[in-house]
């Protein structure tokens, strides 16, 4: 088996963007190959995260990415898994590098999230919930992740304001993101004030509607030591990735099983545990996810989520001292859905070779990244990453 | 005729799938139609599944069983729909609930009710609408969705 290595990164700015889709993946995958050949030379295909057609009523993406690329009669492929598009296509990547089907595959994800309003986003977004019970119920993503939070306050003693830290600390992350598309922080009066989206949800507990695009660069080592001095690669040491059910209700609401099996698997696949992870980006779509995930992936005691926000000293036993979203996560970096996987997998990349000014964690050596779809674990993809 | 009271067990045959067996959602829906709720019972580990599957996300077993269900249940967790999609405007703010069933099959359903007077444990009721008498907007529908009833719970 191959190795597969992260060799170059690329982002488009983020927020209510005035270009479309395939420019914004033009912005990223122009700052991906700033100090590369031609994507033509480098890569064999690719491979491009995206939610929804209903944004821009387009498909193809694959195809289109990959002319907008310079690439032709390569293998290109559109995948999807709602907001686990973007590290699924990042997993796939790897998959075709370690299976020595390719030396270098293109992993990128868009999303052109405003073009159709707010109400053009919550029917596409509708979509990615169990048709005849649910949507025919009306419900929308916060309302989803809202029957999630309303029960772990139930169950636990965590309160809202102990999930409004999480919005607090994600946003003061942000801060220091020159990606991000919130780059200021806020305090906790105003995280509490704010209005209600779906209780206990309020405004700040939900990540933004966002356009954005990301693409990543996975090479072999062959490939990765013609393009770059070895540093600047990161190696993709484990992948898992689960299904739970689609609908909300059939599944544990406060314990997200299949993030866990997603995680359990990128950690054996890596020959990793819990405790070597320096860095973790997980899919903070809601602030009351970054509990339920940090719990999931083994750096918390069940119930006790919510101390992400916490310096790793002042954090209850049984914890790791893990650094949860320093890029100020989905919150407050933003979440271009099918983009936003990869979006993780930059933080991580910056993080691990030294780039990431700041907010660089010391000594950051291995990172875990959990992107999810659908309702939290519907569709979770692991990722583990190590420096190299 | 939809056949709630099946004992047939194991694989279905593929004769069996068809637009009147509650295995499938036309079939489930002309039967909640009819005032019955089924889900579909594993007869390997007893999980229930609403919507009916023809196989068990719990252990794999394609023994499932049609088994119609108690009408009441309980709110386990509950929000606020402020802003739905669209088809549902006229209907906002939507509560919405999580509700276990006494037989412990789940849903999720919209709750006849402010959210002010629903919090987790109280008992509900499953109704059943007219969709016209919902007045969701016929845009929403899909061509095969449009006789099919709206579920909605009440406090009882
Ligand atoms: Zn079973």
């Amino acid at each position: 088996m191959s190795t597969a290595n992260i060799v170059a990164v690329g982002a488009s700015p983020l927020g209510r963007t005035d270009l479309p889709g395939r420019d914004l993946f033009s912005k990223a995958l122009a700052e991906a190959f700033e100090e590369l050949p031609d994507p033509a030379d480098v890569v064999d295909g690719l491979y491009v995260g995206a939610q929804s057609e209903r944004y821009e009523n387009q498909i193809m993406q694959g195809t289109l990415m990959a002319e907008w690329a310079g690439l032709r009669n390569v293998p290109a492929e559109r995948v999807e898994a709602c907001a686990a598009a973007g590290a699924l296509a990042l997993k796939n990547a790897v998959r075709d590098v370690r299976a020595g089907v390719h030396d270098a595959v293109l992993a990128c994800g868009v999303e052109k999230m405003t073009a159709g309003g707010t109400e053009g986003a919550t029917n596409a977004l509708g979509a990615a919930f169990e048709r005849a019970l649910e949507q025919r119920s009306g419900i929308t993503a916060p309302a989803t992740y809202a029957l999630l939070a309303q029960r772990y306050l139930h169950e636990t003693d965590a309160t809202e304001r102990d999930l409004a830290k999480i919005a607090v600390k994600n946003h003061r992350n942000a801060a220091s993101n020159p990606r991000a598309m919130f780059q200021e922080a806020v305090d906790l009066e105003t995280v509490m004030d704010a209005v209600d989206v779906a209780p206990p949800l309020k405004l700040y507990d939900c990540a933004p509607v966002t356009d954005g695009a990301a693409a990543v660069v996975v090479a072999n080592d062959e490939v990765a030591s013609d393009l770059l001095d070895r540093e600047d690669a990161v190696r993709v040491a484990g992948v898992g990735s689960a299904a739970n059910n689609l609908a909300v209700a059939e599944r544990n609401l406060t314990y997200v099983e299949g993030a866990n099996v997603a995680a359990s698997t990128a950690y054996e696949d890596a020959g990793v545990d819990p405790a070597d992870i320096d860095v973790a980006e997980v899919h903070d779509a809601f602030t009351v996810c970054e509990a339920l995930l940090a719990e999931a992936a083994e750096f918390a005691p069940e119930g006790r989520g919510i101390e992400t926000v916490e310096d790793p000293g002042d954090r209850s036993a049984g914890w790791t001292d893990v650094r949860i979203n320093t890029s100020g996560g989905l919150k407050a970096r933003g979440h271009p859905i099918g983009a936003t996987g990869l979006l993780q997998a930059v933080e991580a990349y910056e993080q691990l070779t030294g780039r990431a000014g700041e907010r660089q964690v010391t000594d950051a050596d291995t990172a875990l990244l959990i992107n999810e779809g659908g309702v939290a674990d519907a569709h979770t993809v692991a990722t583990v990453l190590e420096a190299q | 005729m939809t056949d709630t009271d099946s004992t047939t067990t194991g694989p279905l045959a593929p004769d069996d799938i068809t637009a009147d067996s509650p295995f499938t959602l036309p079939g489930f829906f002309d039967a909640l139609a009819e005032g019955r709720l089924v889900a579909a019972r594993c007869t390997e580990c007893d999980e229930h599944m609403l919507p009916p599957r023809p196989a068990c996300y719990g252990c794999g077993s394609r023994a499932v069983t049609i088994e119609e269900q108690p009408r009441t249940g309980e709110v386990i967790s509950y929000t606020s729909v402020n802003r739905p999609p669209s088809a549902f405007d006229h209907l906002a703010p939507i509560t919405v609930a999580v509700v276990e069933l006494d037989s412990s099959a789940r849903l999720t359903g919209r709750v006849d009710a402010s959210l002010e007077d629903v919090t987790i444990g109280d008992r509900v009721e499953l109704q059943v609408r007219d969709p016209e008498s919902v007045d969701i907007d016929l845009d929403f529908d899909l061509s095969y969705e449009e006789d099919w009833p709206i579920h909605v719970f009440e406090l009882v």
